[in-house]
């Protein structure tokens, strides 16, 4: 049932995230929704990123599970030591020596090279790779959200900074839209919306037939039997599907299992970016909990960072803190972040399944553009990563690969090792054809 | 009039039969034909292995004979020829051998006689995949291609995937139907007062962005720009009399040199004045300098005015105006509202001359400047400029004047300039503009950091090159674009979020929080904001005195742009909904009723009250359903609309004694049934115009328009489809037989050429109506680079795309159909040839034998011919040895085995696979021997072309009626051919004769729609 794995991009990929249209359903995945799957529980992929990098002085891990030791920027990870692993020296050669920011980041996830100037062209992204690949099975086959507005102009290096905007790549022309919204996340994931569009769509269709059926002559109509036969079919597809995620999520409240349930997100974008990035948080941990989407990225600050932390004392914006590597104030915007990450791994912890946890089946990733902002460098990238996607990663690590060779250290290749776990088997993304070792 | 054209009609049918004895047919079915069937034929041909999967004994009486008639055209072709029963077996007595044949023939006769132009039953039909794709191609305009992930169409026993009988409706299918609509819908573009779609999505911001700015560059780069081009068109105009043209106007002359008439007389103008001084002389004195038509030096025109054009442009590049941003203490020169208004100076005064551009003669030489650094961000880029100005006018001996007459040269280099403009228009521009970088062009960048920004700047093209309507134009596609992609808005929300804080001294890099109680595109915000800036601009007496002008103009430009917009948004759904119904008018092929125009918007209204769906997404919801109705997706015809053609309903009976009732069809029935026919895509607006005015129904008018549609390119639609299913291609982008290990030049790019080759030859012989019989005899194909290099024709270069018609072909070994690498490689099996499987495409594609289908336990030939003991020709021979083989393989062979110079990939060989010689001699039928392709040709000309013009007769005509033939279709069958043989056997004689056949122009009225056999039971005379 389930399409071979592809190189190229789906066509349909273009329908995907969450962005700022309705989003819709694929009904072959509706197919299935009445079938639970095949075995175990569904695997879902998470990416959380941070631009403009850490502060060097306060990020490290050393050591193994509980003896695992967190500098000050990790520390809000301590909790979940056991369930993630901190990885240092991997990063994107193509996203080297080409001048800073939208250079470094435009194909953060998929290792492309980027184009300067007019075009905009990068590569599908792994996040939407995956979703291409395990999409069908949910009502929504990625869900892309950002705590900042995108920035489109040109940076100095000539790089559009659509390249700075946006980690999650549909096609090579076009990422895909982020949506900043919390409310419009909610409603295109909760509210059915896409099948309730796709019912009167059906409904409409059906009307007409009907009302053609009295116009056309009878071998004519055995024709349009066909195709109301077919319509109907659909239909109550759409609709078995609507009934048993209905179903699910009540039974999920009754037995107050970490309720599937939140109330809708106030209209509008939430003024303090804690709360912005809390509901984003939330709303991520339900989908994945409900199996409304199985990926999921969300930039809480993007490249270039024009945004500013009062409440974390900080007086510069983002960006400018940034310049200065060894504040204060830089660490304490990277330390947000974290615990921001930890937050979400932490709900998702919370979320019972089967004898574990939904984060248990789950690949959250935690990264930045760079690593340190004043000089821009990008030769190695902070990242974590958290849970253990079904037991296909162990964790409680901390894995160490900045002198293994640059063959070795490269993003593209944990890109690889993730594809292979989502059973999308590619044989080169990016710059690597080799797996990541030791993962 | 109707009644006149079908009278027409009907006058040029042949009506044939009825006079003859029409005996009891079913009485002596009955009596005579089955006992000879039992007697003589039923030993092996009945029940479940009947040899050649036929059983006699299932036909119980006439009407099962009827209906299945071909097969037994053929028993009686057997019986006749006394092949059948094969020896040993004792012959039948001959009278009643001539009995059944007499009955089959009989029964021939008096179904034509009965159902003669019986349109036939050809059920409502969905598109075909390949109909829905050009279908789409034709409504958006853009070929997406969106069915190459749906399920492939079946064809029917006629061989074609537009069939009624064979396209059927799935739940699956009608689910891909809807992810394409989805997908479809995802492409639309609203604009001001229309719908249109892009070639991409336009979801994303940067696609929008993409696609209007697209438009504009290209209008941009379509203008007649180049000063060379009008000093050309000016020296023709001088010239006009000599040149042959003496009554030639400017504006005339213009028009054939393709620059604006006015800008050409401006150049006219200035090329001819009197008294000039300065750089207008000296471009007089190359004007008149230019080589008469007569001259000698003719040929150095165009480098003359090319030396012209140089002159222009250099003494325009170094006196163009320089400007820099106001300077205000606090705020970067490089500050939005600052250097917007350095571009408004750069775009106003691109007319002018910068008087500090000449130099007095009797001035020192100049001082040349250091060249400051390339500006760092924020920075002001202007100083670098002006030393690089400075430096470009220090060496150009032309901007030195007499300093006696200075004022006068300023005004010579005034005019020059509100004529030769520094630019026309700029459609690129790097950071803080001007840049003399060499970084990759920002399309209609503003040269803002980090922010995007637009700006525009054609003032020179507006007052010098465009007419009303260019002008027009171009103002709407800048609106357009803003009203697309909201660029106004975006720029200054990340104006607002990124860079505003510069006025708080922030710095440049930092934006200003979220209002508390506003939107940020509220006018309250934009005016905060304005005077914030003018507050700063106040603060030092020492700020550049026009900054309060430069920070008014930008905010207050961008809350008119953003208010005009609303209003225009508003504005614009009314018209964007008229638009909607107009496309589900083209999308149904015909006007829509006032209950269907309603029932749409109500569609809509509901999306957006009931799920508070936007303007947009309704809309877009909306055009999903259009493209998911069955009118959109189903060819039918309707019995009865409350609609345009009232007359179109009345039955109209084709002939008193007629077993069926048909009715004409109406002119939007017959628009959709032509352009199926001869684009398998919807009809155009021209032929939707015809059936509106109701006239495409007469003869003359049909005849036209069917000339103009087989002119016009989308002719491709009818070469692609028919060609690929009756010469059964139309899988063979998907082949994968062949083994690419062993022939590595079978690239998927060879594969697609090889599968264009006959589209093209056929869509070339349909457009240009030529003889079909170019499909057998042509000594031409066409090929692309890729399949040139593959044949082995030298001199054919450049892209995939690049198409050459190739004459003498037969050089090569190609012309024609026969020899095509498509046709060899498809009927290879892979190691080997396949002189079998060749010869029956032959035998049973082209030329339309019924060839039974082989025994079940028929050996099987060796996978590679490389590791085989004999050659495939030696092997076959022996098969043939077996008198069971030999009836059918004596008749298939000899049609294979020519093509043995062709290896498995339709390469040209010598020696087979082994290394054995190839031998390509035949005996034929009758024991002609001739040798390869052309022995083919001529045995095929000698004796089976008649065959060829029936079938390909037959198979136009059941593709063009989307059915299987019918019996009575035989009398235009012959029409078709004797039509065709009057006609020098082209194309159009073909086409013409379908489609204006009673079969054609009609349709069964299904309600007095008689099942056959009944009529056939009371036809006993």
């Amino acid at each position: 049932m389930k399409r071979s794995s592809t190189n190229s991009i789906s066509r349909r990929a273009v329908l995907r995230g969450a962005g700022c249209t309705v989003a819709l359903p694929w009904l072959e995945s509706l197919a299935r929704a009445d079938a639970p799957p095949s075995s175990g529980f569904p695997k879902r992929f998470g990416v959380v990123f941070l631009g403009n990098g850490i502060n060097e002085d306060h990020w490290s891990a050393e050591g193994q599970g509980g003896a695992m030791k967190l500098s000050k920027t990790l520390s809000p990870l301590e909790p979940l030591k056991q369930k993630i692993n901190v990885i240092d020296g991997l990063y994107v050669k193509a996203l080297t020596g080409q001048g800073i920011h939208p250079g470094q980041t435009g194909s953060l996830l998929s290792g492309a090279h980027i184009t300067k100037g007019a075009v905009v062209h990068s590569g599908v992204s792994v996040d939407q790779m995956i979703a291409n690949h395990i999409g069908d099975e949910t009502p929504q086959s990625s869900i892309v959200l950002a705590c900042e507005q995108p920035m489109t102009g040109y940076h100095e290096t000539n790089f559009s900074m659509v390249y700075s905007s946006h980690i999650s790549w549909q096609s090579p022309d076009s990422p895909v839209p982020v949506e900043v919204y919390p409310s419009f996340a909610w409603d295109s994931l909760f509210d059915n919306r896409g099948s309730l569009l796709n019912i009167s769509i059906l409904d409409r269709v059906k009307d007409r037939a009907q009302e053609l059926t009295r116009r056309i002559s009878s071998t004519d109509k055995s024709r349009l039997d066909e195709f109301l036969t077919s319509v109907r079919e659909v239909e109550r597809r759409v609709d078995r599907m609507r009934e048993s995620k209905a179903a699910a999520d009540d039974a999920a409240k009754a037995k107050n299992t970490a309720a599937a349930f939140m109330e809708r997100p106030a209209n509008g974008l939430p003024e303090d970016l804690r709360d912005h990035a809390r509901l984003m948080c939330d709303i991520i941990a339900i989908a994945f909990q409900t199996d409304k989407t199985r990926v999921a990225s969300l930039i809480i600050s993007r490249d270039l960072s024009a945004m500013y932390y009062p409440f974390l004392d900080v007086k510069e914006g983002h960006h400018a803190a940034s310049h200065n590597n060894a504040s204060d104030g830089y660490e304490r915007i990277a330390r947000f972040h974290v615990s921001q990450f930890a937050y979400l791994a932490s709900k998702l912890d919370g979320m019972k399944e089967g004898g574990g946890t939904v984060l248990d089946n789950t690949c959250l990733m935690f990264l930045s553009n760079m690593w340190i902002g004043r000089k821009h460098d990008n030769s190695r990238l902070p990242l974590v990563l958290a849970g253990g996607l079904g037991g296909a990663i162990e964790t409680g690590r901390t894995l160490n690969y900045l002198n293994d060779g640059e063959d070795n250290r490269k993003m593209c290749s944990l890109y690889l090792s993730l594809m292979d776990r989502f059973g999308l088997k590619v044989e080169q993304f990016g710059d690597s054809r080799t797996r990541l070792e030791r993962l | 009039m109707r009644a006149e054209v079908l009278s027409c009609l009907l006058a040029s049918a042949t009506i044939t039969g009825s006079a003859a004895v029409t005996p009891d047919l079913d009485h002596d079915f009955q009596q005579v034909v089955r006992p000879f069937i039992v007697k003589y034929c039923s030993g092996c041909h009945s029940g479940k292995s009947a040899a050649a999967q036929l059983d006699l004994k299932a036909y119980t009486d006439l009407n099962s004979v009827a209906r299945d008639y071909p097969r037994w055209a053929l028993v009686s072709q057997r019986l006749s020829a006394r092949e059948m029963p094969p020896k040993p077996l004792p012959p039948p007595p001959a009278n009643d051998a001539g009995r059944v044949i007499a009955w089959i023939q009989a029964v021939r006769a008096e179904q034509i006689r009965r159902f003669d132009g019986d349109p036939g039953v050809v059920p409502a039909r969905r598109l075909s995949n390949a109909e829905y794709n050009y279908t789409i191609r034709d409504l958006t305009g853009y070929d997406m291609q969106i069915t190459r992930e749906f399920p492939l169409d079946p064809a029917n026993p006629a061989g074609f995937d537009n069939s009624g009988e064979s396209l059927t409706m799935s739940p699956a299918l009608l689910n891909k139907y809807l992810q394409a609509a989805r997908e479809i819908a995802n492409h639309l573009v609203f604009l001001p007062d229309n719908i249109d779609f892009a070639p991409h999505p336009m979801l994303a911001e940067s696609d929008r962005d993409k696609w209007a700015i697209q438009r504009i560059v290209n209008f941009y780069l379509r203008q007649p720009v180049k000063y060379a081009d009008y000093f050309r068109a000016a020296w023709r105009y001088k010239y006009r009399a000599a040149l042959g043209k003496p009554r030639a106007t400017l504006a005339a002359i213009a028009s054939e040199a393709n620059v604006s008439p006015k800008y050409l007389e401006t150049v006219w103008r200035v090329l001819n004045e009197r008294g000039a001084i300065g750089p207008v002389l000296k471009l007089e004195t190359m004007w008149r300098n230019l080589p008469g038509p007569a001259s000698k030096q003719r040929q150095t025109l165009d480098a003359k005015c090319l030396e012209m054009q140089e002159f222009v442009m250099r003494i325009r590049a170094h006196t163009a105006m320089q400007f820099a941003a106001p300077k205000v203490k606090g705020l970067p020169p490089a500050s939005q509202p600052l250097l917007n208004w350095k571009n408004r100076e750069f775009a106003s005064h691109r007319r002018e001359s910068d008087p500090q551009a000449l130099r007095n003669d009797t001035d020192p030489p100049p001082v040349l400047p250091e060249i400051p650094k390339y500006a760092r961000l924020h920075q002001e880029a202007a100083p670098r400029w002006a030393a690089l100005m400075a430096r470009a006018r220090a060496g150009d001996p032309d901007l030195v004047v007499p300093a006696a007459e200075r004022k006068r040269y300023e005004a010579a280099f005034a005019r020059f300039a509100s004529v030769f403009p520094d630019r026309f228009y700029v459609s690129e521009r790097g950071r803080y503009f001007p840049d003399d970088s060499e970084d990759p062009a920002r399309l209609l960048s503003a040269g803002y950091h980090n922010v995007m920004g637009y700006f525009r700047d054609d003032t020179p093209l507006m007052e010098l090159i465009l007419d009303e309507n260019g002008k027009r134009e171009i103002d709407r596609l800048w609106n357009e674009f803003d009203y697309v992609a909201s660029f106004t808005a975006r720029t200054w929300t990340q104006f607002y979020f990124n860079q505003s804080g510069e006025v708080q001294g922030k710095g440049a890099e930092s934006g200003t929080p979220r209002p508390r109680d506003h939107e940020i595109t509220d006018s309250e915000v934009i005016v905060a904001m304005r005077d914030a800036y003018l507050a700063k601009a106040a603060a030092d007496p020492a700020n550049d005195p026009v900054a309060p002008r430069a920070i008014r103009e930008h905010f207050d430009g961008i809350n008119a742009t953003l208010q005009a917009l609303e209003k225009q948004r508003k504005e614009a759904e009314p018209k964007q909904l008229d638009a909607l119904l107009r496309f589900a008018a083209r999308a149904y092929r015909r006007p829509l009723t006032a209950a269907e125009r309603e029932d749409l918007l109500s569609f809509y209204t509901t999306l957006r009250t009931r799920n508070q769906l936007s303007h947009e997404d309704a809309m877009r919801e909306t055009v999903v359903s259009i493209l998911m109705s069955p009118d959109f997706l189903y060819r039918m015809d309707l019995q009865s609309t409350s609609s345009p053609e009232p007359a179109a309903v009345r039955p109209v009976s084709m002939k008193s004694s007629a077993a069926f009732a048909s009715r004409p069809l109406s002119g939007y029935e017959l628009a959709s049934r032509l352009s199926y026919f001869l684009w398998s895509s919807m009809p155009d607006d021209e032929l939707m115009q015809r059936a509106a005015a109701g006239d495409l129904v007469k003869r003359d008018v049909l005849l036209a328009e069917t000339r103009r549609m087989l002119e016009d390119p989308r002719v491709r639609g009818l070469a692609a489809e028919f060609s690929g299913n009756w010469l059964g291609f139309r899988q063979f982008e998907n082949i994968n037989t062949v083994d690419r290990e062993r022939f590595p030049s079978f690239t998927n790019d060879l594969r697609e050429a090889m599968f264009q080759e006959p589209v093209r030859f056929i869509e070339d012989a349909v457009s240009n109506n030529r003889s079909v019989l170019d499909l057998l005899y042509g000594n031409y194909t066409f090929v692309n680079p890729i399949l040139a290099r593959h044949y082995g024709i030298p001199g054919i270069e450049g892209g995939a795309e690049k198409w050459v018609r190739v004459d003498n072909a037969n050089r090569y070994g190609r012309g024609g159909l026969l020899p095509m690498a498509v046709f060899m490689t498809q009927n290879s099996p892979g190691l080997r040839t396949s002189p079998v499987k060749r010869g029956n495409w032959v035998v049973t594609r082209l030329l339309g034998e019924v060839i039974p289908p082989p025994p079940p336990t028929v050996p099987e030939l060796p996978a590679d011919e490389s590791k085989s003991e004999l050659p495939v020709r030696d092997m076959l021979a022996r098969h043939r040895e077996n008198a069971m083989c030999a009836a059918c393989h004596s008749r298939i062979d000899s049609f294979g085995l020519p093509f043995e110079g062709y290896g498995p990939v339709g390469n040209i060989r010598t020696k087979d696979l082994a290394g054995r010689p190839v031998d390509t001699v035949v005996i034929y039928p009758g024991g002609e021997t001739l040798d390869g392709l052309a022995g083919l040709q001529t045995f095929i000309r000698e004796h089976r072309q008649k065959q060829f013009v029936a079938n390909i007769s037959r198979k136009l005509l059941a593709y063009a009626l989307n059915r299987s033939l019918q019996l009575s279709d035989e009398p235009l069958v012959e029409r078709m051919e004797a039509r065709a043989a009057a006609n020098g056997y082209r194309f159009n004689s073909l086409i013409e004769s379908i489609v204006t056949s009673p079969q054609f122009l009609t349709r069964r009225i299904s309600d007095a729609q008689p099942e056959p056999e009944s009529h056939l039971r009371r036809a006993k005379l």
